[in-house]
């Protein structure tokens, strides 16, 4: 109890005293992963939407294929990433390895199925009707879906919520592709382990406060707009 | 009922017009043609096919054969986009997008590239239109079912549609809702030169608003025409039935050259009913068509051509009126009254009655291909 104590202690000082290195880990994981949720954005709503409203041959193994990639453990992920972006790998030419973009490139993969998944889940269950309205109304294809989107915002939402906290606090992949170098690669959740492997238990613990105030604030900035304009 | 002085030349035109979902055919409609600044009800029993063929004359549907809009033929994707731009619709629900009711007016207008001083304009004269300037800043949450729908209504008004498509804009409103938004439409339409598309499985509704009825049935047509016609001269018995027609007799027309046309029943007796060819036919009488005496009217004061007696058989309430069910010899007949009326004659069940009717209130259909499990109420 008093490691924990004295560990709380010091972690409260490293916070309050102005410590570069914490500070320099916090903000690579914060852009990292912002970096990769805006990304997996992007590419997955469309994807979602495209999964949701249009009726092709093979549609349903598409979502299911999608669904699955929610579940898929991040080290497998980052297993993949590795070998595409290894020195003797297909990749390997681009030299991404263990850079903050292998990084970003690993919670792409792992957000894009969860944000794509959910959102393609958020629109199926919208009345039909509005998506005849907004036709009726003389949206194209474009503002069609994004009028329905609009209609499914707290869903939405929820699930860039979901995929952001999947990725910042995801540790297999990004210490896989990143390899925790410090000053370099190194985020929260890879510095965690390693001060805790270290024993800095003091460090680990300013590292995880840090952890959770980012993803309570980016949770909290989500929430407030998913919330706009609705009561209570 | 609405006049059609507005009536004019073709403006959205389907010929061959099929649907098929699940390989059934739901829609199967060989020529159907609106005319510009008229108000057309499509009529029908549920799943008749009216939503499926608003849909594919608003092109939110596509369907088989051809479809003509201001004398252009609409055949692609593009066409169809660029008739929904044309057009407007509103559905039994509102839809109400999540923004504030001036948002929601103004929607379609952007859509169409409406910016600045015209937009605000014309989302404003829309409001007004339908009552609802005093709601715009509000969101659609704290709207009622009248509100949302009168909100759905100046969406589409707003962007000044050639044809206005309303799928069942009455079908979730409470009755005092639904008059005086039936009321306004109706005082919107007369002043507006707007062709109105108007599907309703209500046929009150469909004879107040509508200057056309098409009626529908299994996907296909069954009857078009002036309102008045398709309501006095229904051409099936099953749409007779939906029209409101409860008394169905059965006999044979007789036509004499030198006088009405009489209908021979089975057992001898003769009903004096309107023009029809002369072989085995259907009368059928509406209910509001008959009226009811405790003594035969005198022939000289009353242009009652059929006078018969019978017995009440069954009082039964319907909303504020009450269906008399009269027995006589050789058929039954339905009258609705009113309460009153009925207090005034001193009616009850077993009573002895006479029973009126004029020839002209007497429909006849050809009983050649009539389908006898389609009359409801056949007697």
């Amino acid at each position: 109890m008093d490691l924990i104590w004295q560990g709380f202690v010091e972690a409260l000082k490293l916070l309050f005293g102005g410590n570069a290195d914490v500070y320099q880990v916090a903000l690579r994981s914060l852009w990292v992963s912002t970096l990769a949720l805006a990304v997996a954005s992007l590419l997955g709503v469309p994807l979602g939407a495209a999964l949701a409203l249009n009726r092709f041959p093979g549609r349903r193994l598409a979502i299911a294929v999608v669904n699955t990639g929610m579940g898929v453990p991040p080290v497998v992920v980052g297993l993949v990433v590795a070998m595409l972006l290894a020195r003797n790998g297909p990749l390997g030419a681009l030299r991404l390895l263990y850079t903050p973009s292998a990084m970003v490139v690993a919670q792409v993969l792992i957000a894009l199925p969860i944000v794509a998944g959910l959102a393609s889940a958020a629109l199926q269950q919208l009345d039909p009707g509005y998506r005849l309205q907004v036709k009726a109304l003389g949206a194209g294809r474009t503002r069609g879906v994004a009028l329905l989107l609009r209609e499914v915002q707290v869903p939405l939402l929820a699930a860039l919520m979901a995929a952001f906290g999947g990725v910042i606090s995801e540790v297999g992949a990004v210490m896989m592709v990143g390899g925790n170098i410090q000053g370099q690669t190194q985020v929260l959740t890879t510095g965690i382990v390693q001060q805790t492997r270290a024993g800095q238990y003091a460090a680990a613990i300013a590292l995880s406060i840090i952890l959770l105030m980012l993803v309570f604030a980016t949770n909290l900035a989500m929430t407030l707009i998913q919330q706009r304009g609705r009561h209570g | 009922m609405a006049e059609s002085p507005r009536a004019g030349a073709p403006l959205l035109e389907g010929e061959g017009l099929r649907v098929r979902r699940g390989g059934h055919l739901v829609l199967d409609v060989e020529r159907v043609t609106l005319r510009s600044g008229v108000t057309h009800a499509v009529l029908g029993p549920n799943g008749a096919g009216k939503s499926t063929l608003l849909r594919v004359l608003n092109g939110l549907e596509a369907a088989d054969g051809r479809l003509r809009f201001a004398g252009r033929e609409v055949r692609s994707q593009r066409d169809r986009v660029a008739l929904r731009r044309a057009t407007a619709a509103v559905f039994q629900k509102p839809y109400l997008l999540a923004d504030s009711v001036r948002g929601n007016v103004e929607s379609g207008l952007k859509l169409r590239g409406l910016r600045g001083e015209e937009l605000a304009r014309r989302a404003a004269v829309a409001m007004e239109l339908l009552s609802i300037d005093h709601l715009a800043a509000r969101s659609r949450e704290g709207l009622s079912g009248g509100e949302a729908q009168r909100v759905s209504i100046a969406r589409a008004l707003a962007v000044e549609p050639q044809v206005l498509f309303l799928d069942e804009p009455m079908a979730s409103l409470d009755p005092p809702t639904r008059r005086a938004l039936l009321s306004d439409l109706e005082a919107i339409f007369v002043h507006r030169p707007i062709t109105v598309v108007w599907v309703t499985h209500d046929r009150d509704e469909a004879l107040s608003v509508a200057d056309e009825v098409t009626f529908l049935s299994d996907g296909r047509v069954i009857q078009s025409g002036s309102a008045l016609q398709v309501f006095a001269r229904p051409a099936t018995a099953e749409m007779a039935d939906f029209l409101g027609v409860e008394a169905y007799i059965e006999g044979v027309v007789e036509v004499d050259g030198s006088g009405p046309c009489r209908l021979r029943l089975p057992g001898g007796a003769t009903v004096v009913c309107g023009d029809a060819p002369s072989g085995p036919a259907l009368a059928c009488i509406y209910p509001e068509d008959v009226v009811l005496f405790t003594r035969p009217p005198d022939a000289d004061s009353t242009s009652l051509r059929n006078v018969v007696e019978g017995r009440v058989a069954d009082i039964q309430p319907v909303g504020r009126l009450r269906r008399v069910i009269v027995a006589c010899e050789d058929f039954e007949l339905i009258a609705a009254v009113t309460q009153a009326a009925l207090d005034d004659l001193s009616l009850s069940c077993g009573d002895t009655v006479v029973a009126a009717f004029k020839a002209t209130a007497v429909h006849v259909l050809p009983r050649q291909g009539h389908d006898e499990e389609g009359a409801g109420a056949w007697v």
